[in-house]
Formats: structure tokens, C-alpha cells, sequence
């Protein structure tokens, strides 16, 4: 671990020669009738790098396991695996977006692990960047916090002047050698915790609680029917919540054939829980068993998921605090701080 | 056999293909027969003549390339060696297109996959499966299982039910265990027929067959409703909750623990089960 | 094994989905030609058949009883009928009319009297014949109907999406148009598109209708809270492509 300092005036020619060596993915901007929102996208010109975004769309997840993944090929009876990992640089993730991603590695990597994930996982190079400007939903300083950031091979905090980069891994190490870096003085690494303690203090939205009470009396209001067909009343079951959510993994899988007829594929494409069809299996004869019928059950499948069933396995809730799904959800019923809050103590 | 055109080298490339854990095997249909109007038998071999290896109640997926794969228990017993068993029942597009196939043919298989009957709990003690319709199918593993290693278990009782006679699977199996002196076989339909000499009514009707010892071990395939049902008879019986064994169904689309579409609670039914004691599952919700 | 013979006939449409199907290109179109023997298909070519069918795409709403002979003819003949678009699928935009009761005068203003302009309620051809698949779509997304033509070749039951638009505006990233002061429909709208519109900056007008269980009254909510609609507007909005699967379907 090694803490170095890249100037302002020094920090686009640093660019320029990463983009230069390696495949870059960064956060670059996106408007619509003048308004801005952002994206992790790959970088061609180095003035396109937004690390003053608040939030992007999607988590940068999409990166390692995208919306839509050939798993497998087929020509005729031989089949072919769709792994080609891709060495690149995910650059400027925010730390909630790091501990979601840490989630993600661990849960494609448990039991049996899955190489079209943690293939493209491991071929890349993660540099996280503190967040500057902080986004109108956010609610990361209040959830989860004993789970801190992990995985990454770097972290880059703006501070008065430049950057301090710490490099973590030696992979984080080796994009050193495209900028002009000094070794950071006491005084900076200083500066760049406090960068990051006030952006922790300008989350708009707060989760009471601890990870511990909160699974707790998620987990007790499972039988309060009225609780949440109260909650989903307004839920359209559109799986934006899921779908812009960075610990969402879950996905489905369709065969298709080109038009020859003969080729053809097995593909992955990210699956929500909250659409109606999710847990629905056909029992023939036209007959089918819908585990999670009601938009009351899979909107309380979400929370449960979220703030009590996985916490064992992952040290904590499956909640950075994004609020992603807090800003996607049009009928603003998918608000995690504003569900829990609401449930009452077990 | 497959190839791979993994980008990232030799040595990668051959750890991806080997670790992929989508990447199916061929399987040849030794045989198949048709059961029922909805389902056949397959009777399989891996086509590189490998034995499959698994474990009574484990499950596989099974499918064709440009159909998608389907979650189904092994149906016949690993001590059966060669080849493997399972039973397709026409309900969606894989099944339909997997019983299309004939003897020769191939078909891509995958796994297996969770965690089947636990063996060491059973051995030693009496047992009693409890198969209802299509439960049979992977109860069969276990049913053939017991039957070639019959000292291993003490008593061995099996319940099947079936809705009506014409929807009883295994016919050859049925006549065999009716006979045999190895099995205590106690069947029931939901509605007889004419020809239908045997018990008419719910499989919990059965219980008044036989005396169950609250020792014994119990194993529970059948549609979501039996369970509850069954569960019931078993606690008036004084049988304890860790010694009921629950052959769960769910949308087990990936097989391998990722898809999420067989969750309860923070159980995966394909890789945590799907076989689950009762004791492990009775206080997740929407588990029964 | 001879191709599978697939026809196209069109009731009351616009005939633009027919179009659809000339619009792949060369490659992919002779490609699939070497599958399927179109027998039928007056976009493309004079000839009419009488023979059996595989495939019958019938396109355009059933808005005359005297169409119903020539429907039943169809059926009869075909194995697999597939409505195709969304005027075939539930009268689409077509069954605004229902809702109307001077659309002939204010359409066809010194004509609206002629014989051949007399219909009833616009209804999809489900109503006058049983209907295997659905291609939803206006125009139908040409993409999917490739897919379901292949499915059908192979014996396999079509996979048609049941979740609604904003799965594939999220996917694609694209900026949602109530975050820009717009309104949408995709909450409610049948996904299965590739949800071209709003990554355009055009909202979803749910051209390929409701999901199987939409929830209008939320939909009403929003659009009333956040798309800044006049009063009375939220309710009828979905009209346009859904009016006979609302509530106040004719």
C-alpha cells in the first residue's frame, strides 16, 4: 500500500496515457432535454472523465456481468463458451459501488463459482474514486458501515491541488507509470480522509438503525400482509428498482437461433425479482404455480433480500445506499431508508 | 466435443471451459419410454461413456441448444451404474422439445447440481418415503438406492399417490414393489376408476395402512399442498422435524446457485437443496 | 422436408407491420427465405394461394362482420395463426373509434357516408378466431418476429416478454423521461422493443399495450404528479394503444 500525489495540471496527460495503454471505463456525462446524468462508458478522450458525477445509472457491475451475456454458442451440435475476458480499467467508482461490487465478486465466486463473471472480475483493474458531489438520494453514510470498501486496486480522492492515489494492489500500482506522481505528504493523505468525511456528512437520506435491528425487523414484519400491500400499492412490478440496483445479480436465461437456423445461443439477460413472471413455473397442461404471485410479496421479496437475507452471508445488508432505486421507482414507493424507516421495531 | 475460443490464452482458456460452469455435456438416450400421455422415461449415457456420478435426490439440468434447460431430479439410483434415469413431463418448451426425442439421440445435460437425500441420517433406521405424482421421480433414486443396499435401512415403506390410475409412473416398478418382500408399498388414487382395486383418497389416507415408528426417517416429494398435510399426520405421529426430509420444487433455472429464480429466504433450492430437512427450512417464509 | 408455407393477409391496418417484413435487408431476408416458402404477401408480391399454411401472420383489427368469413377461411387452413401487430392483437390504435361516436365525419368529412367506411367496434382478431401467438408491436419489432418465425421452425413455443418497457430503458441506461419533466407509459407498457422511444427522448406510448397485469391506477397517480398533466388527462392517456384493455373497454 502506497500513497502517491498527481498535480491537477498533471492529471489529463495521466489520462491520456492510460487511455493510450489500456481499455479505460469511466463515468462520462449523458443529457436529455439539458439534463445531466451519467454512465460508466469507455473513454476515448480524457475531458469526457466526469469524477464530479453524482450517481451514475447503472452500477458499474455491468462491466463484468452486462444486461445481456452470451453464456454459451452453438453451431450445429458443437458449443462454444462465450468467456472473453477483457483486460481494462474501471476507473472512478464510488466506494458504495465498491462494496457492491466486492458483493457481487463474492456471491458469483461462492459454491460454484461463475468464470463468465469473475473472468472479466479478475482481467480488470479497479481504481475508486471518492465521491465529490453527492447525489439527491444517497443514504451510503448510513447503512451497512461496518462493511467498508474492498477489492479495489485503487483509490483517487481530489483534494486541494490534485489527487492523492493510493494504490492498493500491484495492479493498482502499475497504472503509476502513465502520470507524474510525487509521494503524498502527511498533509494531503490528511486532506483526502476529511474529503471523504464530508461527503459522508452531505448524504441527504439517512437509515435508522443498525444492519443488525434493521434485519431484524424486516425480517419480523414478514406476516404483516397490510404493511406491505400498503407499501406496493403503487408498485407497476417494472423491475427499475432491481434493475439499477448494484447488488442485483440475479438473471435469466433464453435460447435463440440466427436466421440460418442453425447457430445460434444461450444468453443471460438481468432478471428482477419484481417482475410478475419471476417465480412462475408451468406445471402443464396449461396450469402454472406463481411462488411470489402478489406485487405485495415481491416487493417485500426485495426488502427481505436487501436488508436481512443475504447479511449473513455478506457481513451486512445487500444495500450500499445508492439510491438508485429511490430515483428510478416513478411512483417513489422503492425508497429503502423511507420502507425501513417506517417498520415499526420488532 | 466442445471447443472454446476464449481470447485470453491457453492456459486461461482451458481453466474457463473447464470451470464453466454452463457448459453442458452430451448425454445419449439409451431408451425412453412413454409413461403417461405427459411424461416419458430417459434412460441415459454420458456420451464419453463416463459414469455420471451423483447422489440419490441431486438434480441435473437438462436441455437442447435453442431451447434452454430444465431443472429435473435424478430418477434412478447412482448404485445403478452406466447409466442414469430421468423422467420428462410435457409442460413448457424444453420439456416439449426433450420429448421429442428418440433412442439415439442426444441431449445436453449439466450437473449434477445441490444437495440429494442425506444418506448418513437415513442408514440405520427405518424409512419411509412419501411420493406424491411426479414425486416419484426423484424419490425413485432413493426408492432404487434402498432396495440395492436394503441392510443399510432398517423397515422400508413407501407411500405413492397418484391423482388417477391412468397418471401412475412406473409401471414395471409398481408391479415389482407390490411383490417384493423388501418394500412395504402402500398406494392410493385421488379418484379410481373402474379397473382401480386399490385405496381411493388422499395420500395422508394411507397412515392408516401401517404403524410408523416416531424413529423413522421420512422423505416427502409431491406438490406444494401435500406437504402441509403430510407434515401434519408426521407431528401426530411424534416424528421430529430434523428427521423429515422435504424434496423441494422451484424454478431452478441455473442449477448452480446465481439465477436467483429458486430463492426462499436466503436458500437456493438448486444448490442448498433440494432436498431440505424440515427443521432447516420450517421457519423461512414461503418455503411450504 | 418441404419449407414451411407462411402467408401474410391484412383486415384493418395500415399494412405497415407487412412492411416490417421487408425491411431486414438482403442478407437476412434471402437467408430466410431458404426457411420459409412465402406463398402470400401482397407487400411483396401479386400472387394469392389456396393452399394449406404453416404460418398465417394476419395483420389489422376485426372492425367489419363481414370480415369473419374470410378470418374462419384462414383458420381453417392454418396450423399456427399469429396475430400480427398490435391491430391484430387488440385493435391497438383502432379502438380509439370505440370511444367516439363522430369519427366517420370527422375523418372522412363529405365521404363519411359511403357504404364501404360502415364498421363496428375495433376488436383483435382473437375475437372471431382462436389465435396461437402474439407479435405486439406498432409496428411490430421486426427483430422478435425473426425470433418467433425461428422458434416455430424449431417446435418451440415463442418467448414473448411479459415485463413492462422500464427494464429496457434501464438497461440501455437510457435517461428516464420523468427525470427530464416528460411523462411515459413504459411502467405499464409490454416490454419486448428494446425500448427505442425514450432512448430517443420520445416517451413509451405503449404501442405494444399493457404487460398482463398493469396498474393503471398508479399510472394515473404519476402521471398526474410528476408529468404535470391538465386535470383529466392522466386517466385517458393510455388510450392511444390500450383502449380495449383498460378498464373502459368497449
Amino acid at each position: 500500500m502506497s500513497f502517491h500525489f498527481i498535480k491537477d495540471q498533471d492529471f489529463p496527460a495521466f489520462l491520456s496515457g492510460l487511455i493510450k495503454a489500456r481499455t479505460v471505463v469511466g463515468p462520462v456525462a449523458k443529457t436529455s432535454r439539458q439534463q445531466e446524468k451519467f454512465v460508466f462508458a469507455r473513454l476515448t478522450d480524457p475531458a469526457a472523465l466526469r469524477l464530479d458525477y453524482d450517481v451514475t445509472i447503472l452500477p458499474p457491475k455491468k462491466e463484468f456481468f452486462p444486461p445481456k451475456q452470451n453464456l454459451l454458442l452453438f453451431d450445429g451440435p458443437r458449443v462454444t463458451p462465450g468467456i472473453e475476458p477483457e483486460e481494462k480499467v474501471l476507473f472512478g467508482v464510488h466506494p458504495y459501488d465498491m462494496k457492491a461490487l466486492d458483493m457481487t465478486d463474492a456471491l458469483f465466486r461462492e459454491k460454484n463459482e461463475d468464470r463468465n463473471y469473475t473472468a472479466h472480475r479478475e482481467a480488470a483493474t479497479v481504481v475508486v474514486s471518492s465521491v465529490q458531489k453527492v447525489s439527491p438520494r444517497a443514504f451510503w453514510a448510513s447503512i451497512g458501515t461496518e462493511v467498508k470498501p474492498k477489492g479495489h486496486d485503487a483509490w483517487l480522492t481530489k483534494v486541494a491541488g490534485g489527487c492523492v492515489y493510493e494504490a492498493v494492489t500491484a495492479k493498482g500500482e502499475a497504472l503509476l507509470q502513465h502520470g507524474k506522481f510525487a509521494a503524498a505528504s502527511e498533509e494531503q493523505k490528511k486532506a483526502a480522509r476529511r474529503a471523504d468525511e464530508e461527503a459522508a456528512r452531505q448524504c441527504p437520506e439517512k437509515l435508522q438503525g443498525t444492519s443488525a435491528s434493521n434485519a431484524k425487523k424486516v425480517r419480523a414484519a414478514f406476516s404483516r400482509e397490510e404493511l406491505w400491500t400498503k407499501f406496493a400499492q403503487d408498485c407497476f412490478s417494472c423491475g427499475s428498482c432491481n434493475t439499477v440496483c448494484p447488488t442485483c445479480y440475479c438473471f435469466d436465461v433464453q435460447d435463440w437461433w440466427h436466421v440460418d437456423q442453425n447457430t445460434g445461443g444461450r444468453t443471460r439477460t438481468w432478471d428482477s425479482c419484481l417482475t410478475e413472471d419471476f417465480a412462475k413455473i408451468s406445471l402443464g397442461a396449461g396450469a402454472q404455480e406463481n411462488f411470489r404471485e402478489e406485487r405485495a410479496e415481491r416487493f417485500r421479496h426485495r426488502f427481505m433480500r436487501k436488508a436481512a437475507y443475504l447479511n449473513e452471508k455478506l457481513g451486512g445488508p445487500a444495500c450500499v445506499g445508492c439510491g438508485r432505486c429511490s430515483a428510478a421507482c416513478t411512483a417513489d414507493i422503492a425508497d429503502p431508508t423511507a420502507v425501513i424507516n417506517s417498520i415499526p421495531e420488532a | 466435443m466442445p471447443t472454446t475460443t476464449c481470447a485470453c490464452g491457453g492456459k486461461a482458456a482451458a481453466k474457463d471451459v473447464k470451470d464453466n460452469i454452463f457448459l453442458p455435456k452430451e448425454a445419449k438416450i439409451v431408451r425412453v419410454e412413454k409413461t403417461t400421455e405427459m411424461e416419458r422415461i430417459f434412460t441415459l449415457r454420458l456420451a464419453d461413456e463416463s459414469q455420471m456420478k451423483f447422489e440419490p435426490g441431486q438434480i441435473l439440468e437438462v436441455g437442447l441448444m435453442g431451447y434452454g434447460e430444465i431443472p429435473l431430479g435424478l430418477a434412478s439410483s447412482p448404485t445403478r451404474e452406466k447409466t442414469f434415469d430421468i423422467v420428462v413431463r410435457s409442460v413448457g418448451r424444453v420439456s416439449q422439445a426433450l420429448n421429442r426425442l428418440q433412442q439415439g439421440d442426444t441431449l445436453l445435460v449439466r450437473g449434477p447440481w445441490g444437495k440429494g437425500f442425506p444418506l448418513e441420517n437415513l442408514r440405520g433406521h427405518d424409512l419411509l418415503i412419501i411420493a406424491g405424482g411426479i414425486g416419484l421421480c426423484p424419490t425413485r433414486s432413493l426408492i432404487q438406492y434402498a432396495l440395492d443396499r436394503r441392510k443399510e435401512f432398517k423397515r422400508f415403506i413407501l407411500f405413492y399417490g397418484a391423482r388417477d390410475p391412468q397418471q401412475q409412473l412406473f409401471l414395471a416398478d409398481l408391479a415389482d414393489w407390490r411383490k417384493s418382500q423388501d418394500v412395504e408399498y402402500h398406494e392410493t388414487v385421488d379418484r379410481g376408476d373402474p379397473t382401480w382395486k386399490g385405496n381411493v383418497g388422499v395420500i395422508t389416507s394411507l397412515f392408516s395402512k401401517t404403524k410408523i415408528d416416531p424413529g423413522t426417517r421420512v422423505v416427502i416429494c409431491g406438490p406444494p399442498i401435500m406437504f402441509k398435510f403430510v407434515i401434519r399426520e408426521l407431528e401426530k405421529l411424534g416424528v421430529a422435524r430434523a428427521n423429515i426430509y422435504l424434496d423441494l420444487e422451484r424454478r431452478m433455472k441455473c442449477g448452480v446457485g446465481k439465477c436467483g429464480h429458486c430463492q426462499i429466504n436466503d436458500k437456493y433450492v438448486c444448490t442448498d437443496g433440494p432436498v431440505f430437512a424440515f427443521s432447516e427450512i420450517e421457519h423461512l417464509e414461503e418455503a411450504i | 422436408m418441404a419449407k414451411p408455407k407462411v402467408a401474410f393477409f391484412d383486415f384493418t391496418c395500415c399494412e405497415g407491420c407487412q412492411i416490417e417484413f421487408t425491411n431486414y435487408g438482403d442478407p437476412v431476408f434471402l437467408e430466410l427465405l431458404k426457411h420459409v416458402d412465402v406463398v402470400e404477401f401482397r407487400e411483396a408480391m401479386s400472387e394469392k394461394c389456396r393452399e394449406p399454411l404453416d404460418i398465417a401472420f394476419i395483420e389489422g383489427s376485426f372492425s367489419r362482420e363481414a370480415d369473419r368469413p374470410r378470418l374462419e377461411e384462414i383458420r381453417r387452413r392454418a396450423k399456427v395463426v399469429i396475430a400480427y401487430g398490435q391491430c391484430a392483437a387488440t385493435a391497438g390504435i383502432n379502438a380509439l373509434k370505440n370511444h367516439t361516436s363522430d369519427y366517420r365525419k370527422f375523418v372522412y368529412g363529405k365521404d363519411a357516408a359511403l357504404p364501404h367506411l360502415d364498421s363496428q367496434i375495433a376488436v383483435g382478431v382473437d375475437q372471431a378466431i382462436k389465435v396461437d401467438y402474439y407479435a405486439y408491436g406498432c409496428p411490430v419489432n421486426k427483430y422478435e418476429v425473426l425470433q418467433i418465425v425461428s422458434h416455430l421452425l424449431h417446435g418451440k413455443d415463442p418467448v414473448i416478454p411479459n415485463y413492462p418497457v422500464c427494464v429496457e430503458c434501464k438497461r440501455r441506461e437510457t435517461i428516464c423521461r420523468f427525470d427530464v419533466g416528460d411523462y411515459c407509459l413504459g411502467q405499464t407498457a409490454r416490454a419486448g422493443c428494446g425500448a427505442p422511444c425514450p432512448a430517443d427522448g420520445i416517451p413509451c406510448e405503449a404501442c405494444r399495450g399493457f404487460v398482463d397485469k398493469p396498474n393503471h391506477e398508479a399510472l394515473v397517480k404519476v402521471l398526474d404528479k410528476r408529468a404535470g398533466m391538465p386535470k383529466g388527462w392522466a386517466r385517458h392517456k393510455t388510450r392511444m394503444f390500450t383502449a380495449n384493455q383498460r378498464g373502459d373497454v368497449k
